[in-house]
């Protein structure tokens, strides 16, 4: 039975599959550890009495689930702190072939800020509600449905089904099964950013333990995700961070989970790279979320015959590539899109379900935690849109439902 | 000193131009000796090539001997002698990459090659602007001497190029369509009569100029399904053209800059643009869309490359030629239009490289 909540001090609840979801707020913080699996941390005093009703975990009234449905909707493109109102959505009844979803969590990515603004390749017909991905809870089944059960945690398995909302209605085959035992934050923030750092890693250049990856964007969501499952398969990760304050704090955070180097962008262009590379082998794969003289630079380190695999664009600007780099150095410029990926192997259940069971298998030994997370309630929607549209933010936004 | 067995050759016109024979004291030896384009420091201004008298060593059990017919200058050349190019040869160097040559000699063990077969180099860095050579015979592939000199002589550069980047990226079948830039150079000109023999499509891009209607009967004449200007695909996109012909799947760039911007974004979701030249000396700017939501690839090319990768691989090389060698025989092929220059002009020919807009020289040295 999926879905169980975690002991803690004032409120004892059984804790089964040793599911841990701390909630904890400690003096207006929220506590960033909670989300490792970790049966040992001593409980955090769990103080909002609102997230209490939500952890009943058995029995939720769906009636109350399809009369009490809000969401994010958008019925225009534009800035999202405009255009983006929390709304009372009537649900349609479960179908046969449907499932009533009781959303739990989902974050804010930079794409769900893209569709909202209308510059993301596709965009869902309008009114929509916002968000792409996120986890829920099964709490009715139709009569058709075969695979998934009340209680099962499930994920959409494609982008535009809108998850900033309390629950919705989908076919059974929208969604995909997360196993009982992963902290809520990780199944939250699994089907983007760890599954996009996974297939980079895996699909393009065949890496060997001792090989090395270069990166920027490396305190993103993909770029954690990478540095963690690289440095599972012992691969070398070469990190670049823009400069900021506080860079040795991030620093020892990123190699904390296992980064071999961390370095600002403009090392990239000083002789110190020379030394750098006297201690891990010139990168094979170049990963670009960030583009214009930024991964440039990252080219120029690739080795002879390497990939840059660009799967963002945050400095909104375009590639740079020199045509030497193509011509002699041999080097493949490729893009990368999660989606994408998904929608070509929509019937291929078997890759799918092995990349995240890769993935679920990394989190359950501790080898791959979510970014740290600020969590906010769907009403404080405003103040989570505009966190996450802040530049150099250090946490996800996620919206706890 | 080993002694070397002294052949004594009796076909007549084996005396080319510049060859001399020496007796050892001793020994019956005939050495032979060549002209050759040689320099020794690299430089901008090209003065440092010259005509000298180079010994030739004799041949070995597995070596050959070639007469050299005739080699173009490309650009490549000159870049190797200005000393920009990825490889450089050792001093002293003989210039020229490309040519095509007639075996005269071969040495006891050597059966893929006889005395009359036309030769052309493997790989570059050959030293073909000289009258002889002596050689392994691995180094050569042989071209059949039934098909042009001049297209034997300009076959192992830019049709190689043109027919490896039509085979190699793209899976292309009969009505697929190709895209490319610098669509009248030699490789353009290749690409557009190699894929009217495949039967593929070509949407050719060349620059404005004042005869541009005469330039796209030409192309048009040799295969070119359309042919367009910069500034019209800049201006209008190819609209008219995409009612008729499917979105390309494979684009050929060699200028680079805003022009290869442009054939990228001319691409249909997936397909991939090959990279072989940079003529406008300007990197690719490429819009992070085209290769996150659109998956364009991006690819280089390099012939000197792949004929190393495949340097063992003769079947492999010898069957692109043959192939090659096929078009030029039956006239699906042509060499672009060549200025011969016979090899003791060799000044004006480099000059001429080095203006654009010229047509490409080939020495001749015979």
């Amino acid at each position: 039975m999926n879905g169980a909540n975690v002991s803690c001090f004032a409120f004892k609840f059984i804790r089964l599959h040793k599911r841990e979801l701390c909630r904890a707020r400690i003096a207006g913080q929220l506590c960033r550890t909670h989300s490792q699996h970790d049966s040992l941390s001593p409980g955090h005093l769990l103080l909002s009495s609102r997230y209490m009703s939500h952890r009943i975990h058995r029995g939720y009234s769906s009636k109350s689930l399809v009369k009490d449905c809000r969401g994010l909707l958008y019925r225009n493109h534009g800035d999202p702190s405009h255009v983006v109102k929390l709304e009372s959505i009537e649900l349609p009844p479960v179908g046969a072939d449907r499932v009533l979803v009781k959303m739990l969590a989902a974050p804010i990515n930079p794409a769900d800020i893209n569709m909202i603004q209308g510059t993301y390749a596709i965009l869902p017909d309008l009114p929509t509600v916002g968000g792409n991905e996120g986890v829920g809870q099964v709490a009715e089944v139709g009569s058709q449905v075969t695979r998934l059960k009340v209680g099962d945690w499930v994920i959409p398995r494609d982008a535009g089904l809108g998850t900033w909302r309390t629950a919705t209605v989908l076919r059974e085959e929208d969604l995909i099964s997360l196993p009982s035992d992963i902290p809520l934050l990780s199944a939250a923030t699994l089907s983007v950013n760890p599954c996009t750092a996974i297939r980079m890693l895996s699909d393009f250049e065949d890496l060997k333990p001792g090989d090395s990856v270069i990166q920027n964007a490396a305190n993103s969501g993909v770029g954690q995700a990478v540095i963690q499952i690289a440095a599972a398969r012992g691969v070398h990760t070469i990190n670049v961070v823009r400069d900021r304050p506080d860079l040795q704090q991030l620093t020892d955070r990123l190699k904390a989970m296992g980064a071999t180097h961390v370095i600002k962008e403009e090392t990239l262009r000083r002789p110190e790279m020379k030394e750098l590379f006297k201690t891990c082998p010139r990168p094979r794969l170049a990963l670009n979320g960030v583009g214009g003289k930024s991964a440039t630079e990252l080219l120029r380190h690739l080795q002879t015959g390497g990939t840059m695999v660009t799967y963002g664009g945050m400095a909104k600007q375009p590639v740079t590539v020199p045509v030497s780099a193509l011509i002699f150095k041999d080097v493949k410029v490729r893009g990368f899109w999660v989606t994408q990926w998904k929608k070509d192997h929509s019937q291929d259940e078997v890759a799918a379900r092995g990349m995240l069971d890769e993935l679920c298998t990394l989190i359950r030994a501790g080898k791959l935690s979510p970014p740290a997370c600020t969590e906010h309630s769907l009403q404080d929607f405003k103040k989570a849109l505009d966190a996450a549209m802040q530049p150099y933010t250090s946490a996800k936004q996620v919206l706890i439902m | 000193m080993r002694s070397v067995l002294v052949r004594v050759l009796q076909a007549p016109g084996m005396l080319v131009l510049g060859g001399a024979h020496r007796w050892v004291a001793g020994h019956c030896r005939r050495v032979h000796s060549c002209s050759a384009l040689v320099y020794r420091r690299h430089g901008p201004d090209l003065e440092q090539l010259r005509m000298e008298q180079w010994d030739l060593p004799a041949v070995g059990k597995h070596s050959v001997r070639l007469r050299m017919l005739a080699a173009p200058v490309n650009p490549a050349d000159i870049n190797m002698m200005q000393g920009t190019y990825p490889i450089l040869p050792e001093f002293p160097a003989v210039g020229g990459n490309e040519g095509v040559g007639e075996v005269m000699e071969v040495g006891c063990e050597v059966g893929s090659l006889r005395v009359g077969d036309w030769v052309v180099p493997v790989d570059a860095g050959f030293g073909t602007w000289r009258t002889e050579a002596v050689c392994d015979a691995t180094d050569l592939l042989s071209v059949p001497s039934d098909v042009s000199l001049l297209g034997a002589a300009t076959v192992s550069v830019n049709p190689c190029t043109a027919y490896r980047m039509l085979h190699d990226f793209q899976h292309l079948e009969p009505g697929h369509t190709v895209i490319q830039n610098g669509a009248n150079s030699a490789v353009g000109q290749a690409v557009i009569q190699i894929a009217a023999a495949l039967g593929l499509r070509t949407i050719n891009i060349v620059r404005d100029r004042p005869n541009y209607e005469a330039l796209a009967a030409e192309l048009k004449a040799m295969g070119a399904d359309y042919v367009i200007t910069e500034e019209q695909l800049h201006s209008t996109g190819l609209g008219n053209i995409l009612q008729e012909a499917p979105k390309p799947r494979l684009g050929l760039n060699c200028v680079g800059g805003l022009s290869g911007g442009l054939v990228l974004s001319s691409l249909d979701s997936g397909g991939t643009l090959v990279t072989y030249g940079g003529m406008a000396k300007k990197p690719l700017q490429i819009p992070a869309k085209s290769l996150i939501f659109k998956n364009i690839s991006l690819k280089g090319f390099w012939m000197t490359q792949w004929k190393r990768n495949h340097r063992t691989d003769a079947h492999l090389l010898q069957s692109m030629v043959d192939a090659l060698c096929s078009m030029l025989r039956a006239g699906q092929l042509s060499p672009p239009a060549l200025v011969p220059v016979p090899f003791q002009h060799y000044r004006q020919a480099i000059q001429a490289t080095v203006q654009a807009r010229q047509r490409k020289r080939v020495l001749l040295m015979q």
